[in-house]
């Protein structure tokens, strides 16, 4: 039996027997490579569900979007490595109860689907450890190099050209699962603090921001790079500051569950190699 | 005659080191530069990027955030979280290409009085020499227009 | 016999608008990107594209257009109204469904008082377009009633010739015979055959559609909770959809001066009717979603007589979850009646 046929049984039985209230997985999409997130609530929609290497989006977001777990009951989920990430920094900063999240583990190797054995976030804790010796795609590392060898004003122009299609959709922060303050910080406006408004200038706030918002936290999922309707490279800044935290802190966001969040913890010899 | 460049440099520093630092710099007379514009929060722990940003795009040449020494925080570990932060920040905006020359973080105790005036005094020519930040005032001067179609 | 416009008179084409005060904008990409931009020649143009991920809407509503510059001083309050400069503007390689949405919002930004900003820039414009002959899967033009070679909202309309040498011309409108007058030396007469149109087949019955959603007692269904649950609540499909043209005001600055804008606004936002008590009338992304078609199949139908939708598809097909109208519409149409 396929691991989807395995997952859809599993899921099935699960829902029947009350054990969770609800099975988020995939389904398929408009074109033949496209899945969507579909949502079973009973076992024949638990039979419809698909796994397959184009199953590629991460999840979490619907965990804490509209208060799906406030009602302490059980969700079943279909997650892959990075997705695990960022259901332990959810865990870590108390966002999520990790006893109320059933896990469907599986990763994309070579184009096809594997099995990850483990239905509880704390099942996968050695994964951390798999994750964090593996490097980012060599694409990404290899466009952040290029922009770390330029000059500060052509990385500048760079920006300037990639941050100003931005037409401020939100669509990085809805897609994103570390996105999850009730009031977004460009939603305040007493006082205003970003602009909304989607000139170059708003657009490089709005971007800055969230990519600081972000730092330490993220699990490099890819899905604000993939969400963003004008193609603007949010993967090379997430992963920049990412690399920063692991230099500067030997950190590594969604290792555990139990981690402390980078920026809310400190060590008393924290480098300080740029202190006047 | 063309006027020299006076640099606008914003300093975000704490209440309890810095500032008092720079009040005894006052009280004993010494000389710095009077470009500086000095912003006093309680603790450096409490100064948010937001800032640094804000001070950029309203016309700051370079921004100063200063603060206890490790150890020294008035309010215990403040300085320490602030110290993680700018390091991360520091690569942020020095990646999206916001020159690092354009800010800058530093400890002055209470009692270093010469050590912010001299401070003051280094970024003040620092700045003045690598001239204004024009690249985010360009950006600004943009939104001021109308549209240009 | 018809009239054509060969592609290596192209350049020439685009020299002589310019000659007579033109900025030329087409389909180009860049920075990853494509949008309709200012170009000097025909190599600039990315004319293959089936359809631009910008829409020309942006050029016509900008996403942030500032209104008002104010300042305030001992003496007085000094304010400036901000017009955009009225540029001569050619657009070449617009897609049917893109020209059709300028027809569509026209009424809207003509309705309780003339909105200069757009109109005056219409006015100024000159829409040639080029008709399809591909679709993607995303296509639906057909399902609104339109389709690859319709001329709503268009000045001129080109059709690709099948030996892809050309196009042959077509003016719809008395702005696009003036523009044509232009470039009548550039222009021959040919019995070159055009390419075909391509097959696009409906999605979904928007007749249909119109009367469930006419029927009030579907506004509560579950339906609506149903079909949005995967919704996340961004705006992409909204800013880059030819006919949405919700915007916020918002005023920049500070104290003493400051300049008040016109920024795109979408009604998938949660903060998009948050009143200023904290009550939220749609505070439930379905309640939002349910807006949504409601405002484009009916609300905007009843008022203006026509559908708030040209069928391009970049709802779907630029959905970071793969939503978009579409998918709604379908399960309408095969809801059991």
């Amino acid at each position: 039996m396929g691991i989807q046929e395995e997952y859809r049984k599993e899921a099935a039985s699960l829902l029947s027997s009350g054990e969770v209230k609800l099975v988020i997985g995939f389904g398929p999409g408009t074109t033949a490579d496209r899945r969507r997130a579909q949502f079973a609530r009973t076992a024949e929609e638990a039979e419809k569900l698909v796994l397959d290497q184009n199953c590629i989006a991460n999840l979490t977001t619907y965990l804490v979007a509209g208060g799906l777990l406030s009602d302490g009951k059980k969700v079943a989920i279909f997650l892959k490595p990075d997705a695990i990430r960022s259901l332990n920094i959810l865990i870590s900063e108390s966002q999520v109860k990790p006893e109320q999240v059933v896990i469907f583990g599986y990763a994309i190797e070579n184009g096809e689907v594997k099995e990850l054995p483990g239905r509880s976030i704390g099942d996968f804790a050695n994964l951390g450890e798999k994750l964090r010796t593996a490097t980012p795609p060599p694409s990404v590392q290899q466009e952040a190099e290029k922009l770390e060898a330029m000059s500060p004003a052509e990385r500048f122009e760079y920006w300037q050209d990639q941050f100003s299609k931005c037409i401020k959709c939100y669509a990085c922060r809805q897609a994103c699962p570390m996105c999850y303050c009730r009031r977004c910080i460009v939603d305040v406006n007493q006082p205003q603090w970003v602009s909304t408004s989607s000139h170059t200038l708003g657009n490089f706030e709005w971007n800055i921001v969230r990519a600081f918002h972000l730092a330490g936290r993220c699990a490099a999922c890819g899905a604000c790079d993939r969400a963003c309707p004008v193609n603007i490279p949010l993967r090379l800044i997430n992963y920049r500051m990412g690399k920063e935290v692991k230099e500067a802190f030997d950190y590594y966001a969604g290792e555990s569950s139990d981690q402390k969040p980078v920026l809310a913890s400190f060590n008393q010899d924290d480098p300080e190699t740029f202190i006047l | 005659m063309s006027e020299s460049f006076e640099p606008k440099i914003v300093a975000f520093v704490c209440t309890y080191c810095t500032y008092a630092g720079a009040d005894l710099a006052g009280t004993s007379r010494l000389k710095y530069a009077p470009n500086v514009r000095i912003v006093r929060l309680p603790c450096t722990g409490r100064i948010s990027p937001m800032f640094i940003l804000k001070a950029l795009q309203k016309g700051a040449d370079s921004v100063l955030v200063s603060g206890c020494h490790p150890g020294d925080c008035h309010f215990a570990a403040g300085n320490y979280h602030a110290r993680r932060r700018w390091t991360v920040f520091r690569a942020l905006l020095a990646f999206t290409g916001i020159p690092e020359e354009r800010i800058h973080f530093s400890w002055v105790s209470a009692a270093e009085g010469a050590k912010f005036a001299d401070l003051i005094n280094d970024i003040t020519e620092k700045t003045r020499k690598i001239g204004p930040f024009t690249q985010y005032q360009e950006l600004q001067k943009v939104i001021e227009t109308q549209s240009s179609y | 016999m018809t009239r054509i416009l060969l592609k290596n008179k192209l350049d020439d084409c685009i020299a002589a608008w310019q000659k007579a005060g033109y900025s030329v904008l087409a389909p180009v990409q860049r920075h990853d990107m494509s949008s309709f931009d200012e170009v000097q020649k025909g190599a600039d143009m990315a004319l293959d594209l089936i359809l631009p991920e910008r829409t020309i809407k942006d050029q016509f509503f900008p996403q942030t257009e500032p209104l008002i510059k104010y300042n305030i001083s001992k003496k007085e309050i000094a304010s400036e109204t901000m017009t955009p400069p009225e540029k001569k503007r050619v657009f070449f390689g617009v897609r049917p469904c893109d020209a059709s949405g300028l027809a569509i919002d026209d009424p809207l930004f003509g309705w309780d008082y003339k909105d200069d900003y757009w109109f005056k820039r219409r006015e100024n414009s000159v829409i040639v377009s080029i008709a399809c002959t591909e679709a993607d899967d995303f296509c639906m033009c057909t399902s609104v009633k339109l389709s690859p070679d319709s001329t709503k909202g268009s000045d001129v309309m080109l059709r690709p010739l099948a030996n892809s040498n050309g196009w042959q011309v077509e003016a719809v409108s008395d702005r696009g015979t003036a523009l044509l007058e232009s470039v009548s030396s550039l222009l021959e007469e040919s019995s070159d055959e055009a390419a075909p149109v391509p097959e696009v087949a409906p999605k979904f019955d928007v007749e249909k559609v119109m009367e469930w959603l006419g029927d009030k007692e579907n506004f509560e269904s579950q339906f609506w909770k149903d079909i949005s649950v995967r919704c996340i609540g961004c705006g992409s499909c909204t800013f880059l959809c030819p006919t949405c043209h919700c915007f916020d005001i918002q005023d920049e600055g500070d104290t003493y001066q400051g300049i008040r804008r016109k920024n795109w606004d979408s009604c998938s936002f949660a903060l998009f009717t948050m009143h200023t008590s904290g009550h939220n009338p749609r505070n439930a992304q379905s309640t939002r979603w349910r807006q949504r078609i409601m405002h484009k199949f009916n609300y905007y139908r009843d008022k203006f007589g026509v559908n708030s939708c040209s069928g391009c598809g970049r709802c779907t097909r630029q959905c970071p979850v793969d939503m978009g109208i579409t998918e709604t519409l379908q399960a309408i149409t095969n809801l059991p009646r």
